[in-house]
C-alpha cells in the first residue's frame, strides 16, 4: 500500500472506559498506521470534524455504556449532513450481540467485542481501507 | 467474526497440567510452601483477629458479629424508575442501598447540557436538583436505611448536599443519616476526566467533606478511597492497587492535616473500595497486606491513637475486567470465586458484579443472581464462620509478605516522584496503568493467561448462550422526560433565591482553601440550584471555564 492508513480513534460522550480504545490505537500504530487519538469526552460533531480535517481513512469508536445505541445514530446523521459518507466506521467495546444487526443497519462496517485480538483488528482495518 | 478460537491453546486432557506458575499479578510461586517460608513474628506482624496490626481482620469474631453488607448498586432511567428498582433490591436481600449517578451528573452537567445527549439516565440516575433526589428516595426511610451515594468526582459534595437537604425537608436530623458518599476526586481525575477533576481542587473537596461530616454526621462515611478498585480495573496489578490506594489515601490525609484537622478525626471513619480479582489466594493476601500496611502507616507515620483509625475497612467489587461476554454464564462462577475471596479476606461490604456486566447494563435477573451468590457464600459454604480462615497457611502468609514488599517498593517510587499528585501530573501514573493494560492483553494473546471461553474451551459465537433475562434496554423517552423536568424546574423556581445562594457560594470559594464549602452548597441546593450551576459557579470563581469542556457558559451572565 502506498499511502499510510489514517485512523481516527475516539469514544463518544462521557463514558471513560478507555482501556479498549487505547489498546486498539497502539496496535494500529504498531502496524504502521497513523492514528489520531481523540479519547473520551467527544461529541459526534467533533469526531466527524476531525475525520474531515485529517482526511482520515477510517473512524474507530469505542462504546461501553450503551452509547452505541444513542450516539452512534447521531454520528451517522452528522456524517451524512457533512457529506462524509465514503469512510468506514468500526466499533468495539461492550456491545450485546442483540444490537449488532441494528448497528450494521446504521452503517457500521465492523463490530469488535471483547476477545478480538489486536491482530484481527489490524487485519480488518487494512482490508477495508484497501478496498 | 472469528475470535480467538483459532488460537485455543488446550492440550490433550490426559496430560494437561497447570500452565501458569505465577500469580495473576506475576508473582513467582513455588511448588509448595513450608514452615519457615513466611518466618513471621506472629505478635508483631500478624496478630490475632481484632488486634494490631489487624492482618487477620479488624474484629475478633468477624462475621459472627455482623455479616458483610450486601450492596448491589442501582441507577438507571429517571429517579422514579431507580426508586422502584431500589425497593425491589431491598425486598430481595439487599441490606444497603448504593446509587449510581449518571455520567452527566458525575461530570457536573445538567441533563440539558449538549454533552449529556444520549447519556441521561443510561449508566446511572440523573441527580440534577433536590427534586431528583427527593423522587429517588421517595418512601424510603432515610433515618433507617444505609445509603452509599456513588459519585467520587469533585461533584460529590453536591450529591451529599442534595441528600442532606431532602432529609432536612422531611424533618430528619443529618446526625441520624447513615451511609457513605464516595469521595475520591483523584480516582476520577485518572479514571474519568482529568479536566473535570483538577487534583488539587480534589484534595480540598475531599477535606471539606470529611471535615463537614466529622462535625455534623457521626454515622456517615466521607473519608473514602475508591482508586483501588477503579485503577485496578484500568490496568494495575494487585501490588500496584495496594500501593496506589494507600498513597492516594495519604495524599488526602496530608491535605486535611495541613488545614489543621486531627488525624484520628480524619482516619477513624476512613474506608476503601477494593477490587476482587479471580486469583483467590493473591486477593486474600492483598487484603491482609493492606490491613497491616494501613495500621502501621497510621500508627508509625501519622501517630493515630484511635483503634478505629488503625482498622482498614474496605468494600469490595468483583473485578469487571475479569468478566467476559463469551459464555456469559461462566461469569457466575468467576464472581462466586471473587466473592469468596472477599469473604476469606474479611471485607466489610461486597458488590458482586453481575454476570451480564461485559454484555450490557445489569438486568433484574442478573442482580438477583449476584445477591444469591452472596447468600450462598454467607450461609452455605461455611466461609464466613471463622475469622481469617487462611491465616497460618504457609503460602498465604508468605504471599501476604511479598504483597507488602512489592507495594512498599512502589510507594517509595511514588515518594521519589514527589508524592502522588506530582506523579500524576508528570504522566507516570497513566503510564503504569497503560503498560499494565497492554501487558494483560499480550498475555492473553500469547496464551500466558488462560481464560475460559476466550483462549481456552472456546466455542463458536453462534453456539453461545442466549442471556437469560435478556439484555437491558434503555426505556424510550427517559432523556426527553428528564430534560423536560429540568427545563420546567429552571422556569418555575424562584430565580432570585438561586442567584443569592450562588453569590454566597462565590464568596465562600473566594475565602480560600480552608473555608468549608458544604454549608454554601447545601444552601444552594435548597434554593433549587442545579448541579451544573453549583459546579460552574465554583469553577468560574477559581478561574476555570463554566463546564470542563467549555461547551456552554453561565446562564446568569
Amino acid at each position: 500500500m502506498s499511502k499510510r492508513i489514517k485512523a481516527v480513534i475516539s469514544k463518544l460522550g462521557l463514558d471513560s472506559h478507555e482501556r479498549g480504545a487505547k489498546l486498539v490505537a497502539s496496535a494500529l500504530k504498531d502496524a504502521g498506521m497513523e492514528v489520531v487519538y481523540l479519547g473520551s469526552f467527544q461529541i459526534p460533531e467533533n469526531v466527524v470534524k476531525t475525520a474531515i480535517q485529517e482526511d482520515a481513512d477510517i473512524i474507530g469508536l469505542s462504546c461501553h455504556s450503551g452509547e452505541h445505541l444513542t450516539l452512534v445514530p447521531i454520528l451517522f446523521e452528522i456524517m451524512k449532513e457533512k457529506g462524509l459518507r465514503n469512510i468506514p466506521v468500526i466499533i468495539g467495546g461492550v456491545i450485546p450481540k442483540e444490537n449488532v444487526e441494528e448497528l450494521k443497519r446504521l452503517g457500521i462496517s465492523g463490530v469488535f467485542t471483547y476477545g478480538t485480538t489486536m491482530e484481527q483488528v489490524v487485519e480488518f482495518v487494512e482490508n477495508i481501507c484497501s478496498k | 467474526m472469528e475470535l480467538m478460537r483459532k488460537k485455543d491453546v488446550a492440550e490433550p486432557g490426559y496430560r494437561e497440567k497447570v500452565r501458569r506458575t505465577k500469580s495473576w499479578s506475576a508473582i513467582d510461586l513455588k511448588e509448595a510452601y513450608f514452615p519457615g517460608d513466611a518466618d513471621d513474628d506472629y505478635k508483631k506482624n500478624i496478630g490475632d483477629p481484632g488486634q494490631y496490626p489487624f492482618t487477620r481482620g479488624i474484629y475478633p469474631n468477624m462475621y459472627r458479629g455482623k455479616l458483610w453488607t450486601r450492596r448491589q448498586p442501582w441507577g438507571f432511567g429517571t429517579p422514579e424508575d431507580t426508586n422502584k428498582q431500589m425497593k425491589y433490591l431491598i425486598s430481595h436481600g439487599n441490606t444497603g442501598l448504593m446509587v449510581f449517578r449518571d455520567q452527566p451528573t458525575m461530570h457536573g452537567l445538567d441533563s440539558d447540557h449538549p454533552l449529556a445527549r444520549g447519556e441521561v439516565g443510561v449508566s446511572g440516575v440523573p441527580l440534577v436538583s433536590i427534586d431528583d433526589m427527593e423522587d429517588l428516595f421517595d418512601d424510603i426511610p432515610l433515618d433507617e436505611i444505609s445509603s452509599t451515594l456513588l459519585c467520587a468526582s469533585v461533584v460529590s459534595p453536591v450529591i451529599l448536599a442534595q441528600y442532606i437537604a431532602v432529609a432536612k425537608k422531611r424533618g430528619i436530623s443529618m446526625s441520624k443519616l447513615r451511609g457513605t458518599i464516595s469521595n475520591d476526586p483523584i480516582m476520577s481525575h485518572v479514571c474519568y476526566s482529568d479536566v473535570a477533576n483538577p487534583p488539587r481542587l480534589g484534595v480540598k473537596i475531599w477535606g471539606d467533606l470529611v471535615e463537614y461530616c466529622g462535625d455534623n454526621m457521626p454515622l456517615w462515611h466521607a473519608a473514602y478511597v475508591s482508586s483501588c478498585y477503579n485503577m485496578r480495573d484500568y490496568g494495575l496489578d494487585a501490588p500496584e492497587e495496594v500501593a496506589f490506594g494507600l498513597k492516594i489515601a495519604a495524599t488526602f490525609i496530608d491535605g486535611c492535616l495541613k488545614r489543621g484537622m486531627d488525624i484520628d478525626n480524619v482516619a477513624r471513619r476512613m474506608s476503601f473500595y477494593c477490587a476482587a480479582g479471580i486469583d483467590i489466594f493473591e486477593e486474600v493476601a492483598k487484603y491482609r497486606a493492606m490491613r497491616r500496611m494501613w495500621a502501621k502507616m497510621l500508627k508509625e507515620k501519622y501517630g493515630a491513637k484511635d483503634k478505629g483509625s488503625l482498622q482498614f475497612k474496605f468494600a469490595v467489587q468483583c473485578a469487571g475486567h475479569s468478566l467476559i461476554p463469551q459464555q456469559p454464564l461462566n461469569n457466575i462462577a468467576r464472581t462466586s470465586f471473587e466473592t469468596l475471596a472477599a469473604v476469606l479476606g474479611g471485607a466489610q461490604s461486597i458488590f458482586t458484579t453481575t454476570f451480564v456486566e461485559p454484555v450490557c447494563l445489569p438486568t433484574k435477573d442478573a442482580q438477583r443472581t449476584s445477591l444469591a451468590i452472596q447468600g450462598i457464600v454467607a450461609h452455605e459454604t461455611g466461609a464466613a464462620a471463622v475469622a481469617d480462615p487462611l491465616g497460618g497457611s504457609y503460602y498465604v502468609e508468605q504471599l501476604t509478605n511479598v504483597m507488602e514488599e512489592k507495594a512498599t517498593e512502589i510507594m517509595e517510587q511514588i515518594d521519589k516522584l514527589g508524592g502522588f499528585v506530582d506523579a500524576l501530573e508528570s504522566g507516570w501514573v497513566q503510564k503504569v496503568i497503560d503498560e499494565g493494560n497492554q501487558r494483560y492483553q499480550k498475555e492473553i494473546e500469547n496464551g500466558d493467561r488462560l481464560i475460559v471461553g476466550l483462549n481456552y474451551m472456546s466455542i463458536p459465537p453462534e453456539e453461545d448462550t442466549v442471556l437469560p433475562g435478556g439484555v437491558l434496554e434503555i426505556p424510550p423517552g427517559t432523556e426527553e422526560r428528564q430534560i423536560e423536568r429540568v427545563k420546567k424546574l429552571k422556569a418555575t423556581r424562584n430565580i432570585d433565591l438561586v442567584k443569592d445562594s450562588l453569590k454566597e457560594l462565590t464568596q465562600g470559594v473566594a475565602r480560600g482553601e480552608n473555608e468549608n464549602l458544604l454549608p454554601y452548597i447545601i444552601k444552594a441546593v435548597e434554593s433549587k440550584s442545579t448541579v451544573e450551576e453549583i459546579m460552574g459557579t465554583m469553577r468560574t470563581t477559581l478561574g476555570m471555564s463554566w463546564d470542563p469542556w467549555g461547551c456552554r457558559n453561565s446562564p446568569f451572565l
